[in-house]
């Protein structure tokens, strides 16, 4: 699973069919001390997670195809989980 | 999935038969200013990739695409597809905090 930020979100018309209804957002993936790493993904929305918001995000396409209810969707990642609490910041 | 500029097209003469229907695109990866609305010149760095295609994406297009397993996952044959185009993207909102 992936922490990571919400940053953005995708505007599509001509997409693969399961993709269609579904929010797809950009999400910025960050380390276990709240920094940016590496590039931005994207991933399916089903929570409806607000702008700069930590989610988590399953990185396994299993439980997004199980989603958009089509076997053959190539989507990915897909948020299941919204953060809460804020990081534990390190205290040394 | 990411995001990436469409920087090319890749022509063959001899293929695999579950490839009919689709073509290939040459992709160059969004990196963060790409997002942030940077052009497609300079290339961002990485290196780009092939990019199967069905839905008619051009050079100059920003498509969403999928690597690995589901990749090949729309084909009713298993395929040795290894990046898919999933979404050509019409506007993208990005907008990160301000540190």
């Amino acid at each position: 699973m992936i922490l990571a930020r919400v940053d953005g979100v995708i505007v599509s018309t001509v997409c693969h069919p399961s993709m269609t209804g579904n929010r797809t957002v950009i999400c910025q993936p960050l380390d276990e001390q709240g920094r940016e790493e590496g590039s931005p993904i994207l991933a399916v929305d089903p929570l409806s997670a607000g702008m700069h918001e930590r989610v988590l995000i399953l990185a396994d396409g299993s439980k997004a195809r199980e989603f958009v209810k089509d076997p053959k969707s190539p989507l990915r990642n897909i948020i299941l989980a919204l953060v809460d609490e804020p990081l534990k910041k390190e205290t040394a | 999935m990411r995001l990436g500029h469409v920087i090319g097209r890749v022509t063959l003469s001899q293929q695999d038969p579950a490839y009919k229907g689709g073509r290939f695109l040459l992709v160059q990866p969004f990196a963060k200013p790409q997002f942030a609305g940077a052009s497609m010149t300079p290339l961002a760095p990485g290196s780009s990739l092939v990019v199967y295609d069905n839905l008619g994406a051009d050079v100059g297009h920003v498509i969403g695409f999928t690597e690995s397993a589901e990749a090949s996952a729309p084909f009713d044959q298993p395929t040795p597809v290894d990046a898919y185009n999933a979404a050509i993207i019409d506007t993208l909102f990005y907008t990160p905090p301000s540190a």
